[in-house]
């Protein structure tokens, strides 16, 4: 079964095609905020690399968040709409995890923190686990230092991955027993999340288009804006 | 020619909306989500808010239009337009997204649609056959525009507001009187009830060129409420309409005059005002000018109105590129004249 996974939560954007042999085509862009002109061309040529017709595609996966919210309903919308219209199944995976699975063959305790803006992190604990990640916390927003006190907290040996930890590395560089991963883990991939979603797949442990629920963690903001309402 | 069907989405503020419509003209479908309960307690659209109800709505609107017009699987659409401004960016880029996703799958054209040309659109769903050149009004929340349409996709801006849209009085007034969200409907109403002549409110700019400026005419009937508290809600929001629809379609004529066109065109949510409908019908029954109106469904933002605009631009332009992004500022495209 063939999977294309469409990812957009931080300030990069990526599409992946791949099944039981694996990854076939992926790319990246992270020029940020401009997903939504980057993405429908991406996933064309994603699908021209990989050699295949879109009408072959059984699953379309996407990243759910947290994340930058006007990217990540770039990658929502447009993975629901081919999905729809392929009359295919979804698969929605948190942006957190696509992070924390690539660094999944440390021994440490994972972390993985994407920057939310504002003076904040996404973040979730995992431990590596046979064959994966398991998430051992809620999914959290908070700033930087309340992360840096649940880490001293849990006096173990951690590796921080992602965006939010490289923006905040002066907060995490001092700490005893901390590792930062490098730039190349900062944003969730959409070849991690092809594999991850190809695992579910077999189990058919998947939703209809509608059904699936962006992971904000956030309320919305409330500020009017009177300039642009336009009806009525 | 044969018959094409164009998938219509519209994204760009507080309506959820997906139509099919054949050759610009017969509208197979039209599904309008709207969100108005949502907003309501805010007293105006919150961006963040309607972004996420959009992405939620977008999905099942689609479908059902796609239903509606006996097109279950998508199978026999020949194009699909969005909208891709002016409008919430937020907002906007969820139907772009959708819309370019679709084409790419059903391997069809995709066209980015002007929403403020789509208003004018609205009006030739009904009316196909144009009688150029035609003086446009077109009225809502975020505008007020007198435009001179010499042709398809061609036109000249001759005035809009130097301050609030129309659309954005009516609201602020029905706020101030507690009549609550949204302030067109709701004052139309009242309207109804009350005394056009009962007070003689501003009638700003009124001889003065084609601009429009309506933030002094909110403030008159604020000062004069507040000053004569026991005066009658209905009086004072027939008033306040009579004065909008007053400049409005006096602007309009003049216009229309001056540069001898053979039709007016209203467009916009406020076109769906009773009172401004009926005054821009006696004027051109009066001045002997093709009144172009659209239905009062079509008036407020809805999604078979983009379908027709962009059944035109694909005819004019030809697809848009897949890389096709938002824009949030986008102006009514002035081509030379
Ligand atoms: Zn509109």
């Amino acid at each position: 079964m063939l999977v294309l996974g469409i990812e957009s939560a931080t300030a990069q954007v990526g599409c992946a095609i791949g099944g039981h042999e694996g990854v076939l085509a992926s790319a990246h862009s992270s020029r940020a905020k401009r997903h939504a002109e980057i993405l429908t061309p991406q996933i064309d040529f994603v699908r021209r690399q990989a050699r295949i017709e879109l009408r072959e595609i059984g699953v379309v996966a996407v990243d759910l968040g947290p994340g930058l919210f006007t990217g990540l309903r770039v990658g929502i919308a447009s993975a629901m709409a081919i999905a729809h219209a392929l009359t295919v199944p979804m698969i929605g995976v948190a942006s957190l995890d696509l992070l924390a699975f690539p660094v999944r063959f440390t021994s440490k305790l994972i972390v993985a923190a994407i920057d939310a803006r504002r003076g904040e992190l996404f973040y979730a604990f995992y431990r590596p686990v046979p064959g994966g990640v398991q998430r051992v916390s809620e999914y959290e927003v908070s700033s930087p230092d309340d992360l840096a006190s649940e880490i001293l907290a849990h006096s173990e040996d951690c590796l921080v991955v992602g965006d939010g930890a490289l923006r905040y590395h002066e907060v995490f560089d001092g700490l005893r027993k901390v590792e930062l991963a490098d730039f190349g883990f900062a944003h969730p991939n959409a070849a991690s999340l092809v594999q991850l979603a190809h695992a579910q797949a077999l189990r058919e442990q998947w939703v209809r288009p509608w059904e699936i629920v962006p992971l904000y963690l956030r309320k919305p903001d409330v500020d009017i804006n009177w300039t642009t309402r336009d009806s009525k | 020619m044969t018959d094409m069907r164009i998938l219509g989405i519209e994204t760009s503020c507080d309506e959820t909306a997906a139509a099919v419509v054949v050759n610009g003209t017969r509208v197979l479908s039209s599904v309008v989500s709207t969100q108005i309960d949502l907003h309501a307690r805010y007293g105006g659209v919150v961006p963040e808010v309607a972004s996420r109800a959009h992405v939620e709505m977008l999905t099942p609107v689609v479908s059902q239009a796609l239903l509606e017009a006996g097109m279950v699987d998508g199978a026999k659409v020949d194009a699909v337009a969005a909208t891709v401004g002016p409008g919430l960016i937020g907002s906007l880029l969820v139907g772009v997204s959708a819309a370019k996703a679709l084409a790419l799958v059903w391997d069809v054209p995709f066209v980015a649609v002007n929403h403020l040309e789509a208003h004018l659109y609205a009006a030739f769903l009904e009316e196909p056959d144009l009688d150029l050149p035609l003086v446009v009004l077109l009225v809502s929340g975020g505008h007020t525009m007198l435009v001179c349409m010499e042709g398809h996709g061609r036109y000249r801006l001759l005035g809009q507001t130097v301050d609030d849209a129309a659309g954005e009085a009516f609201d602020k007034v029905a706020r101030f009187l507690d009549l609550g969200y949204p302030g067109g409907p709701a004052i139309d109403r009242l309207a109804m009830e009350g005394d056009p002549h009962a007070v003689a409110f501003p009638r700003p700019m009124k001889n003065d060129g084609y601009d429009f400026s309506f933030s002094g005419l909110k403030t008159a009937v604020v000062n004069h409420v507040r000053k004569h508290p026991e005066i009658n809600a209905a009086d004072v929001a027939a008033s306040f309409q009579e004065a909008v629809c007053d400049v409005l379609i006096t602007k309009a004529r003049r216009a229309a005059r001056e540069i001898g066109a053979k039709g007016l065109c209203l467009g916009g949510g406020v076109a769906a005002n009773s009172q401004l409908r009926e005054r821009m019908l006696d004027a051109c029954v009066a001045d002997g000018l093709h009144a172009f109106l659209p239905s009062r469904a079509m008036c407020t933002d809805n999604a078979a109105m983009i379908a027709a605009a962009g059944w035109y631009r694909l005819a004019s332009d030809g697809p848009s590129s897949l890389d096709t992004g938002a824009n949030p500022s986008l102006s009514l495209a002035v081509l030379d004249p």
